[in-house]
């Protein structure tokens, strides 16, 4: 427990500061006032349409990316080193490629909407989940594979009772990042060019000098990103057992 | 969560062989190094290279939104002749070199005063710092916008914010690391304190600082593309934002190679330093068997790359005479907001 209590210092340092004057009032309005501002939000419901369309857009394109990135990962990683050598470098260029860059030339084909946004957060998730698929195709123990084999299992039984599951644990922190990044895209691509969702509700309050509300934005993108996370920290932990001996070091939960 | 977080969470003992160290080589998420010297890489961007320009010649792509490679090459070629296209790369590498190191400045003497001399204050703000460092850094944009206002002051303190993180739980990772009887040994042959942490616990964690140092770059040019594109007068996002708004379709894909050839060698770069540097490093990259960097060869790499960062510096200062530079040709200078 007390190990936590560093946070509530934080925001009543915060809270200090900005009533005491010490730090500008304007830029900095008090953490209660912001919380006020968000609960105002939340009645009047104003926040629950952007809330919704983030989420609806970040899940979208979690998904996509999932869809594609784990069969990629799983097949670079699982097969011949010299498919895997052939198709590196190629992901290293692809993933250089710019979510940002890409959203100029999505808009150029598919105008502006939903799919630059979506098609944005689904390219930066690909990455960590099939990188994280691929090193975890790689580390299954061959000898279990051997093993099965040895027992008669067919492939598909060794693909699901062998491999996934021994893979399971990089596969889950690979759609956990990326599942992170998902949201820090959306945020990025909402501000670039939507008229509605967090994201826009952080720019436009920031332009029209709202900075309670800004603040409350800013609020409720950290709370999501943390509901998020801790959720799927734990469907992973339901799904996806600890090896034994090894305690759960994941970080923000 | 943040793409460093990747670097943050510790490997643990049954995935290390696996991704061959992955802390230090973990770029984007978790990806691998490998020995890898076989012509062939080269065969699959080679190909995907060629079928562009095939499509594009063949008529199958419409250029007016998918120009062939050979036409975004040219429009690279025509804005480094005539919009200064290589400055405005070296601005956007400055950015970055003084974002990190702000980052470093910052981020590594915290990680040691809380990680080497005052354990106690570390695990009391722990969980604060670990929030901290999953802020997004856009939503912090905003932030910076209205305490420094819309100049390089604002962008380049997101940067640093970004690269901070991964540096200071890096510096971290690296100083938990630190074999205790290297250090037991090291005052048993009679160092003192001082000594012990100049010669034993900085070079023992190095390579992690590198490491975390090669992480906040990564992200910080990702996110600098982002920023340039949001509000700036010089740099590579805003030549490809610029680009778009007047569509100049053609120019916005010559911009984005520079941005992807350029992300590309600075990885490669950060590599390159990474196993000249740390030689001594168990795993990690320099461990595949293939020949170091000498010494020679680092310092050159150091003067290009210091050379860059002065140039970018004059450009940064520069940005607005650039635009309205006489050498600029009309059609290019519209390009002002």
């Amino acid at each position: 427990m007390a190990r936590h209590v560093s946070i509530p210092a934080f925001l009543v340092l915060w809270e200090t500061l900005s009533r005491s004057g010490a730090i500008r009032a304007v830029f900095f309005p008090p953490f209660s006032q912001v919380m006020a501002t968000l609960a105002e939000l939340a009645v009047s419901g104003e926040l629950w349409g952007h809330l919704s369309i983030s989420l609806l857009r970040a899940l979208s394109g979690f998904a996509l990316a999932a869809l594609a990135g784990l069969p990629l990962g799983f097949v670079l990683g699982g097969h011949s080193r010299s498919l895997f050598e052939l198709l590196d470098l190629p992901m290293e260029i692809l993933s250089q490629l710019n979510p940002f860059l890409l959203f100029h030339l999505v808009i150029l084909v598919m105008g502006i909407g939903e799919a630059p946004k979506i098609t944005m957060v689904a390219w930066t998730c690909l990455w960590p989940i099939a990188f994280g698929a691929m090193s975890g195709a790689r580390g299954v123990n061959p000898e279990l594979v051997r093993a099965g084999r040895a027992f008669g299992l067919s492939g598909v039984s060794i693909l699901s009772r062998i491999r996934l599951p021994a893979a399971g644990r990089q596969i889950f922190q690979g759609l956990r990042l990326a599942l992170g990044q998902s949201l820090f895209m959306l945020v990025a691509a909402e501000m670039m060019g939507a008229s509605r969702g967090l994201g826009f509700l952080v720019l436009d309050s920031q332009e029209t000098f709202q900075l309670r509300k800004m603040y409350a934005a800013v609020l409720a993108i950290a709370f999501l990103g943390l509901a998020l996370d801790a959720l799927f920290g734990l469907l992973s932990r339901l799904l996806v057992p600890l090896p034994p001996g090894q305690s759960a070091n994941t970080a923000g939960d | 969560m943040t793409p460093a977080a990747a670097s943050r969470t510790p490997p643990s003992k049954n995935i290390a062989p696996v991704a061959l160290g992955g802390k230090a080589t973990a770029q984007r998420g978790m990806r691998m190094t490998l020995p890898r010297r076989s012509p062939t890489r080269f065969l699959v961007p080679a190909a995907m290279l060629a079928l562009w320009e095939t499509l594009s010649r063949l008529g199958l792509l419409d250029p007016q939104f998918v120009p062939g490679l050979a036409d975004s090459l040219a429009a690279a070629l025509d804005m480094t002749r005539r919009a200064f296209l290589l400055t405005h790369a070296m601005v956007s590498l400055a950015r970055v070199a003084l974002a990190l190191g702000l980052a470093l400045l910052a981020g590594v003497p915290l990680a040691f005063s809380l990680g080497h001399a005052w354990p106690g204050a570390f695990r009391f703000l722990e969980p604060l710092l670990r929030v901290l460092g999953q802020i997004n850094p856009y939503c912090l944009f905003p932030v910076f916008v209205v305490v420094f206002g819309l100049g390089e002051a604002a962008k380049i303190s997101v940067l640093a914010w970004v690269a901070l993180w991964p540096i200071f739980f890096g510096t971290l990772a690296g100083l938990g690391d630190l074999d205790p009887v290297l250090a037991r040994a090291a005052r048993g042959m009679g160092a003192g304190k001082a000594s012990v942490f100049l010669k034993v616990a900085i070079p023992a964690a190095s390579p992690s600082i590198f490491a975390g140092a090669r992480t906040g770059v990564q992200m910080a040019f990702f996110i600098l593309i982002a920023a340039e594109m949001t509000g700036a007068t010089a740099g590579l996002g805003w030549l490809v934002h610029n680009a778009g708004a007047m569509f100049q379709v053609p120019r916005i894909y010559g911009a984005g190679l520079v941005i992807v050839a350029l992300g590309l060698g600075l990885n490669r770069f950060l590599v390159f330093l990474d196993r000249g540097l740390f030689f001594w490093r168990a795993s990690g990259p320099g461990q595949d068997g293939l020949p170091r960097p000498g010494p020679l060869a680092l310092a050159l790499a150091l003067a290009a790359a210091l050379i860059v960062l002065a140039i970018g510096l004059i450009g940064m200062a520069r940005a607005e005479s650039l635009l309205n530079d006489p050498s600029v040709v009309p059609e290019y200078r519209v390009w002002t907001e």
